[in-house]
Order: C-alpha cells, then structure tokens, then sequence
C-alpha cells in the first residue's frame, strides 16, 4: 500500500463505512427479531473491524511521515495534507475510538439504536481526521461542521430521557451560534484577502486590514464555543455528563481539542494582522483553569465533575499554544500536543471507568443510566480491586500527581511559561500550578471513596465488570503509567506539532 | 565497582518498589505471608543503603531520558547516602513493628504496599541529582503519607487529615516546583552539579525567587510555621507510619532540601534571615503547643515540628553538619518514641494521656524505652540527642543573631519541660483510670530495643560523619571533630552550661506546677489558646472555606438557560472586541 494511498483510506474509509454499519446494524436487528425473536446487531463487529482497519493506514502514513515529513494527497482538487499536527490528532482518535469501541461492546450492548452510535462514532472519527489535514479553510470549516454533527446525536442519545435531550439541544444551539459566528469571519478574511488557502501554502499578501482582526475573534469566539473556552463553555457539562460514557470519552478527550485546532488553523491564516492572538488565548486560558476547578468542586455527580475538568484541562492546553503563539517557544505547543494526548488517556480512562460503574450499578439501582453519584463510590474497591486502581491512576494523572502521565504534559508547558522571562507569564503559571494544587480538593476525595471499608447498599448486588473493558482500562492504565515515566519518548510525535504552530505565528 | 555501584543505588529504590508490586498482586495472600514480604523487601534495601556508604566520594548513575525532563540521574553523596540509610533502615524498624501492631487489619497489602513505595520514593528524593525527579520523589512520598494517613478511610477525621496533608504539602511542592522551573529557564539544565558550578550565570532575581521557592516547600514539607498545620492532623494514621514518614524520614525532606541548596542561596538577601526566624518562632510555638496537648500523638507531632524547627535554624545559621546531625538523632530517639508509644496506644486503646498514669509498672520494658528517647529529646547529656542540639545551639551563639539563640535556649527548657510532662503523665506517678493492658508482643519490644540502641550511641559516629560529609559534598564546608575533640570543644564552651540549666529548670518546673494546681488555672486562657492550635486551624478553616463559597457562588454562573449562554458567549466577544478597541492589546 503506498502511502498517498494509505492517506486516502484513513479518511475515505469511516465515511464510506458508516452508513453500511448502520444500515446492516438496522436490517439484522429488524430480520432477527422477526424470525427468531431474539436481537442480533453485528453494527459492534463491523465498527471494530472498521476500526482496527484504519490502523493498518495508519501505521502506514505514520511511518511515510517520520521518514520524509509532511505530505498531500487529492480528492478530487481538494488538498488534504498530513502534517505534525495531524498525524497526532489522528493517532489519538484512532487510538481513543478503538478504545471506546471495545469497551463499548458490552457497555451498550441491547441498547435501543445500538447501530446508530456505532455507526456515528466511527463517522467522527473520519471526520476529525479530515479536519485536521484540511488545508483550506472553507474545506476546514465543512469538515468541522461534519465532526460536530455527530456529537448532537450522540449526546442526545438516550432521546426519552430530557436531561440528555435538552444537553444535546443546548450544545446544538451553542454550536450553531458559534458556527455563524465563524462563517462571518471566513467571509471577512476571504473579503479582504480573496484566498482561503491556510498553512502559508499559497504565498498571498495578508493586507493590513483590522477587518481581519475582528475575523480573528470571531474565530476565537466560533471555534471557542466547541474548544469550551470561557464563556463559551456552559454547553459542556450538561453533554458531557448525559452522553453515554464512551462518548463522553470521545468528547472529552478529542473533540474539544479538535475545535481548537481548528481554531489554530484557521487564526494561523490571519497571523500577520492578528498578532494578540496568543495574548487572547492566555487569558482565556486562566479563566478556563479557574473556573472549571471551582465549579467541579461542589459537584456531586461524577461524570459532571469530569466534565468540569475538562474545562480546567482545555486551559492548560490553550496556555500553552498560546505561550508558543505569543513568544514562539516551541516547549509551549510541544507541551500542549502532548497534554492532548495524556489528556485522552486519563480522562478517556476516567469516563470510561465511571460508565462501566453506572452499567454494574444498573441492575441493583433499578435505571442502568441513573448518574454516578460520588457516594456510589464507596468501598468499591473492595469489588473491583483493579477498577479502584486504575481510576485512582486516572484522577491522580489529571491531578498532576508525577510520576504520571498528565504532571509530564503539565510540566512542559510550565517550562515554556518559565523560558518566556516574563513576569506576568511565570504569575500566570504559578497561578496555574496552585490550580493544579486546588484540583486535588475534588479528585482525592473520591479516591479515599473508593477505598473505604463500608460499601453503598448497591454494591454487593452490582453486576459484574466484562472482560472487554478490563483490557481497556488495563491499557490505558499502563499507557498513563508508561508515558509518564518515559516521558520523552513521546517527542518524535509532539515535537513536529509544535514546530508547525511555532512556524506558522513566528515563521519558523 | 562502577556497574556493582549503579545495581546498588537501583535496588536500593527499585527494592522497595518491586515489594510494593509483589503485595499488590498478593493482596488476598494469607496475613503472615505479607507481613513477612514486607518485611523481607524491606531489610534488603535497608542492607542495599547500609552498603552504599563504602562509596567514598560521589559517584552517580544515570538513566537517558530525555528533553526538558532531564535524564534521571542518582548520585549517592554523604546527604544522600545518610537520610537513604535512614528512610530504609527506619522503615525497616517500623515494617517488623507493624507485623505485631497491624496485625488482624483488613487490607493490609494496600497498608505495606503503600509503606514499601514510600520507602523507595524517600530514597529516590535524597539520592536523584535531577532536580525534576526530586521533585518528582518529593510528590510521591506526599501521595503515600496521604493514602498512609487516611489508611482508615471509614474515620472521616483520618480522611480529613489525609487530605489536609496532602494539600498544604502540594501547595509547598508549587514552590519547588517554580524553583526548579526557574532555574531550567535559565539554565537549561536540572542536573543539580551543573546548576551549582553555573550559579554565577543566574540574575539575582531568579535566585532568590528559587532560593524563597524552595524555602516555601521545605516550610510546607518539614512542617514549619505557618504550614505545620497538617502534622498534628496526619497523627490519625497507624502509628508505625507516624514514626517512619511523620518524624523520621519525610518531614525531613524540607530539611534536606534546604541544607542540599544551602550553597547556592546562602548570599541571597533575606533568605537565611528568613530561615532563622522561621526556625526560631516554630520551635517555640509548637514547644508550647507540646506542653498543652494530651493527645499522646499530637505531643510527639508537636514535639516533631519544634525538633525540626532546629534543624531549619540550623541551617539559617550556616552549620549543615549540626543540621544533619540532629536530623539523624531526632530521627532515632523520635522514631522510638513514637514507636513506644504506639505499643502503649495498642495495648491500652486509647491516645488520651489523662487516662493514662501509672503504665511503668504494668509494661516496665516499654517505659524504660521511652524514657530513653525522651531523654534524647530533652537533651540530656550522653545521648544522641544532647550532642546535636548542642552542636546548633554553640553554632546558633557564634554565628546567629542573640534574640534567636536566647528563642532556642528557651525552647529547650519548654522541651524539657513537655517531655517530663509526657512521661510523668503516661507511665509514672498513680493510675487515673482503671486500665488493663494487653502485653506488649517480643516482635515490637525488639523493634524498639534496636532503637534505644541507636539512641544511645548514634552520637559517636558525629566525626565519621562530618568527614564522610566533608569529601562527598564539594559544595558545602565542614569542619569535621574527633569524638575526644567533640568532647573538649562541648564541655569547655560555658554556654553548654547554661543549656543544662535551662533543661533542668524545665524539668523542675514541672514537677512544681503538678502541686500547684493554681498555677494553670491563672494561665487557663493562654493554654486553652494554645490547645487549639494558636489560631492556626482556624486560619486554614477561613482558606477553605472562602474557597468552598466562591466555588458555591460561581455555579450560579451555570445558569442552564440556554439565552444566557448564548448571551455569555456574545459577551465574551465583547469584551475581546473592547480589550482590542481600547489599544490595551
């Protein structure tokens, strides 16, 4: 398989396969409940064999790329090119939606319409790594509108229960208006420029228009409202918590940093003009650290709470781009790339770990998607050893508890903070580190939960764990533990995302 | 040599470690089966470290990692080598004392598993050179001593303790953090040799904002005012784990950071200034702390914070060697009695010293013990624990400033003063309520025996120490002294009279005021004041829950109307669009 090749069928492949998981998912539920009565949906199978397709093309391009660099492929005229940020991007999406896949076989299985959260997960992945090759904005923006299709569904799945109907309407509704917001700034840039190409690809002249400046925020707003910026953010916890775990998962652990590539792409355009970029960012990052901290705080649902986190994590990621936007010091974005990636696995881990709880805890509670609450927590550990364990190992990562995988990421970015000299800059990090310190006040104590003596009443009647999920969370559990005593080993993949951020605002 | 020394300093970590995995994976193996893992694993690191010391000089390992993380490199210098020797040997000690005290616990793999890991992340912390792995150690030991204090989850006042230590100790580590961070901005390296020989490159502004980055950590970690808080509160945990991580080895850790960075930041302004006072008015407050409290536990964690207010102060004053010195008796005659008291709290039930009285005569094997450490503590002469705070309080008269050794002079008659207290009140005078105690099992007489031992001699390897220190740390000064130059140099210094004095009013004094019983009474409000801590929980109490309102006032924020969401995000726009119009950016 060539590689040019190889590229085409990681993207082509989920969008032409989608439809068929549906369809087939759809006829064998309708045939096999007709002729034998009992359910049979093989949409699981075909999604996994889907997804464990794609990696084959993705080794491939993967190895293309460390060999020679960047590279484009051609549908129809559309360029798509594969660079350090996408090869990263698509990594993680593979990576997370095999994850989800698997531990969703026996987490949704028997589910009403389990074809069709197959069947859009794998066309999210599709899409995400479409957007992020994409190399012009109008091209980026439909594949951005293509990606967040499917979340709306998705979160609204269990469309008869109204806390998960209203989530997903409230993020429809947020999402539109934020994606108005970013068509009127594509118009504006193509006004005043008359090109749309991005990544410097097409040598054009960017005139000095502040047209271009408003542009600018009104990326920063648009794309915001999915990268859950503050004040852009209020849709995030309602649909991150009502999903279905494996979704939250997804949402949480790639969605959200997609839109901001998103938005890095598209302000990478107009950098020339928009020169604050970067300024806008820091500070928009302190207001996501703070204020997802605080309000996780009280929560007392679990998966809330880890929706709120995600709040406070999007702020170090933003911190650092915008750092490496603002002073060009590549440890900002390298840091950032790589929180994305422990980003998805710890909290991947978490939301995951979480769903498999409230599906144990189903038969005992009565309603298998009543919400996690945080005393459902106690003594779970003396049921599932490996499961308290490993969503210790889960929240201490997002803690920032070294020698795990999310203090190696945090780190990185404080470096960069720290070789700026600036400081306000080191203010605004060490404000950042006392952040990290709050973040324990809501992660340890369900920890100590866990490993209580006196269990909840619904416990000793909770199902069991599958084995499918166990290897998922053992996985995952082994990643954050491994990434996180080599963490440099991870630089072959951060470090040419960077260089393109870095390259884009300061021209290499 | 250099191959047997790098497996030496790897096992000595890597031994623990691998224990604290095996009991993991045998978590449902029968009782004695763990206990005597634990044990095992333990005695052979503590073998590991006791072998390390033949390594004259410093000498390093180092592993490749990479980038801004550094590579992770253990270097074994006298420092490193003497607290490596104390976190396993001591841990050790503890482990065998476990092996009666816990016995019949549930979960007690989590209980070893989480003690071995601490042990190996304590020794990680003195032997790395890489600053970013010191820090790394550094957040372990605080993850253990949080799951080891809370280790009795169903006690919300152990859960709370647990996390309350946790906290303060992180918001420290943020300290050494921006310290190391600092310094890796400037100097792209962690290596901390390199850092010390390129101290000239640094502006002076970024040394002293990592010299007073580092002194917040150790402030948080060794437990000093105004971050001590934590310890009295971490004493809800098993009491072989107060001993090992609450008085011998980890609050140590700010020690040592201190007196490792010692070269570098001593010309900062303010900095030892800053670390006198913080010394002095630590040692006397939670002297007096002791002498109020009748929680047994909470006397000797009070006790903790004022011994370790010494060691601080000696730092301040530039004497390392009488630092280190100290730290290695306190951490003997402490762990003892800490350990003691423990086989009096498993035998009687109970922590509370005003239902105790009389137990010498019921378990007179424990009471000769902890007489033996509490006359370390009050500094009585012949053992350990007289010759070092001898040696910071002569080093506090020649090179410290008067008001601060008259604090410390005082604080040693206090010192005596609440260790008299302690021992009258739990083991002699007449029994205040009917008690029978359990008998005290051979396994924790023979932990303690060990100890006492150490307690009684450790003093005469001060010169062995001072020259292995001298040749191994080519940063630092040391004047080593012979045992017989030692002797001269204490007994002819007129001030080491003077201590005796102080130490003996002490003594007396409190066996005056047992008769006078007006006496507390007219002082009723001060010692109830000092009951509750000086204020200090009361100040921590105010932190959190300012932090708990406003986190309880921003969910209004959270409105769940979807016009005011949209109406957050056109407002965010806004003020982007306002920030830019007014030229700001």
């Amino acid at each position: 398989m060539t590689a040019d090749f190889a590229f085409k069928s990681l993207l082509l492949l989920p969008v032409i396969a989608f439809p068929f998981i549906y369809l087939i998912g759809r006829a064998s539920v309708r045939l096999s409940t007709r002729n034998t009565g009992t359910q049979r949906n093989p949409a699981k199978w075909i999604a996994l064999f889907v997804m464990l397709l794609l990696v084959m093309p993705l080794v491939i391009v993967v190895k293309q790329f460390t060999a020679q660099g960047p590279f484009s492929t051609f549908i129809g005229s559309i360029e798509l090119k594969m660079d350090g940020v996408g090869i990263l991007m698509s990594i993680v999406v593979v990576l997370m939606s095999l994850a989800v896949v698997l531990f969703s076989d026996h987490y949704m299985s028997h589910e009403v319409g389990e074809e069709k959260y197959y069947a859009l997960l794998v066309c999210m992945t599709g899409m995400v790594m479409g957007m992020v090759t994409s190399t012009d904005l109008f091209n980026l923006w439909v594949w951005f509108e293509a990606m967040a299709i499917t979340p709306y569904i998705l979160v609204a799945f269990y469309h008869d229960r109204a806390p998960a109907l209203e989530a997903g309407v409230k993020y429809l509704f947020q999402s539109a208006a934020g994606t108005m917001l970013v068509l009127f700034g594509i118009i504006l840039v193509f006004m005043h420029t008359g090109s749309l190409c991005l990544g410097g690809s097409c040598a054009i002249e960017i005139p000095k228009e502040p047209a271009l400046v408003v542009a600018g925020l009104l990326f920063i707003t648009g794309f915001g409202v999915k990268a859950a910026l503050v004040p852009m953010h209020t849709w995030l916890p309602d649909a991150h918590s009502q999903a279905p775990s494996g979704v939250s998962a997804i949402l949480s652990g790639v969605v959200i940093e997609a839109a901001l590539i998103a938005m890095i792409r598209a302000l990478d355009m107009i950098s020339p003009v928009f020169t604050n970029a970067g300024t806008f960012l820091i500070i928009l990052s302190v207001g996501n650290i703070i204020l997802g901290n605080l309000l996780a705080l009280r929560q007392t649902q679990v998966k809330r709470m880890l929706a709120f986190s995600s709040i406070s994590h999007m702020g170090y990621i933003v911190l650092g781009i915008g750092i490496t936007m603002s002073y060009g010091l590549i440890n900002g974005a390298q840091g950032s790339f790589f929180h994305i990636v422990t980003h998805a696995l710890m909290k991947g881990l978490s939301f995951m770990i979480v769903g498999a709880l409230m599906h144990a805890y189903g038969n005992s509670k009565g309603d298998a998607h009543a919400p996690l609450e945080i005393s459902d927590l106690n003594g779970v550990a003396s049921r599932f050893p490996g499961l308290a364990f490993a969503l210790s190992i889960g929240l201490l990562s997002l803690a920032g508890i070294p020698p795990l995988a999310g203090f190696m990421s945090k780190w990185q970015i404080f470096v960069a903070g720290f070789e700026t000299g600036n400081p306000a800059m080191i203010g605004v990090v060490i404000f950042a580190a006392l952040n990290s310190v709050l973040s324990l006040a809501y992660y340890a104590p369900l920890i100590n939960r866990m490993y209580r003596q006196k269990p909840t009443p619904y416990l000793a009647k909770a199902g069991r764990i599958a084995f499918s999920m166990n290897m998922v969370f053992f996985a995952l559990g082994i990643l954050i533990i491994v990434v996180g005593v080599m963490p440099g080993t991870w630089n072959w993949l951060t470090n040419p995302a960077a260089q393109i951020i870095q390259k884009a605002f300061w021209g290499g | 040599m250099d191959a047997i020394f790098s497996y030496l300093v790897s096992s000595t970590i890597g031994l623990p470690w691998l224990g604290s995995l095996v009991l993991v994976i045998l978590a449902r193996a029968n009782e004695k089966t763990q206990h005597w893992i634990a044990f095992l694993f333990s005695l052979l690191s503590t073998i590991c470290a006791i072998s390390l010391i033949s390594f004259n000089g410093p000498a390093a390992v180092i592993f490749p990692g990479g980038g801004v993380f550094g590579d992770i490199s253990l270097m074994a210098d006298g420092l490193g080598i003497m607290l490596s020797v104390i976190a396993t040997g001591i841990g050790c000690i503890s482990i065998l004392f476990s092996t009666a005290y816990m016995k019949g616990e549930k979960q007690l793999s989590r209980y070893y598993s989480l003690m071995l890991f601490f042990i190996g992340a304590m020794v990680g912390l003195v032997l790395s050179s890489n600053l970013f792995y010191t820090f790394v150690f550094w957040e372990i030991t605080a993850v253990c001593s949080y799951a080891l204090i809370s280790f009795y989850n169903d006690d919300p006042k152990a859960v709370r303790g647990g996390m309350k230590a946790f906290i303060i100790t992180q918001l420290g580590g943020v300290g050494l953090l921006v310290g190391s961070l600092i310094l890796y901005g400037t100097l792209h390296t962690l290596h901390i040799p390199t850092i010390m020989l390129k101290l000239t490159n640094i502006p002076p502004g970024v040394l002293s904002l990592a010299g007073f980055g580092f002194l917040i950590a150790a402030v948080a970690k060794s437990a000093q005012v105004p971050l001590h808080t934590w310890l009295p509160d971490a004493m809800e945990a098993p009491t072989p784990i107060s001993a090992l991580i609450h008085a011998a080895t980890m609050v140590n850790a700010g020690v040592y950071l201190l007196a490792r960075f010692y070269p570098a930041f001593y010309t900062v302004p303010g900095w030892k200034d800053a670390i006198i006072m913080i010394g002095a008015i630590t040692a006397i407050l939670s002297a007096i702390m002791a002498a109020t409290a009748y929680d047994l536990k909470r006397v000797l964690a009070y006790s903790t914070i004022s011994q370790l207010a010494y060691m601080v102060y000696a730092v301040g004053v530039g004497d390392i060697f009488a630092s280190q010195f100290h730290l290695l008796s306190h951490a003997l005659f402490k762990a003892l009695l800490f350990l003691a008291a423990g086989a009096v709290i498993h035998s009687i039930g109970t922590r509370d010293m005003r239902l105790m009285g009389g137990l010498g005569r019921k378990m007179p094997f424990v009471r000769s013990m902890f007489i033996i450490g509490a006359l370390g503590l009050a500094g009585i002469p012949f053992f350990n624990g007289f010759w070092s705070k001898d040696a910071i309080l002569a080093a506090g008269f020649s090179h410290g400033p008067m008001w601060a050794y008259l604090i410390m002079l005082i604080t040693t008659g206090i010192t005596a003063y609440y260790t008299t207290r302690c021992v009258w009140m739990v083991f002699l005078g007449e029994p205040r309520t009917e008690i029978h105690p359990h008998p005290v099992s051979p396994v924790m007489k023979a932990s303690l025996f060990i100890l006492s031992i150490g307690t009684l001699t450790s003093w005469g390897m001060g010169g062995r120490l001072a020259e292995f220190f001298e040749h191994s740390l080519p940063f630092h000064h040391f004047h080593p002294l012979s045992i017989a130059e030692r002797f001269a140099e204490v007994f002819t210094f007129p001030m080491t009279y003077g201590t005796l004095l102080v130490i003996a009013t002490g003594m007396v004094v409190y066996l005056y005021i047992k008769r006078v019983r007006g006496v507390v009474h007219d002082f009723r409000g001060i010692i109830q004041f000092a009951e509750n801590g000086l204020g200090f929980d009361a100040l921590n109490a105010v932190v959190s829950q300012v932090t708990i309102y406003t986190a309880e006032a921003l969910r209004y924020t959270q409105t769940g109307v979807l016009n005011w969401n949209i109406f957050g995000m056109l407002l965010g726009m806004i003020a982007m669009l306002g920030l830019i119009e007014m030229g700001g950016l």
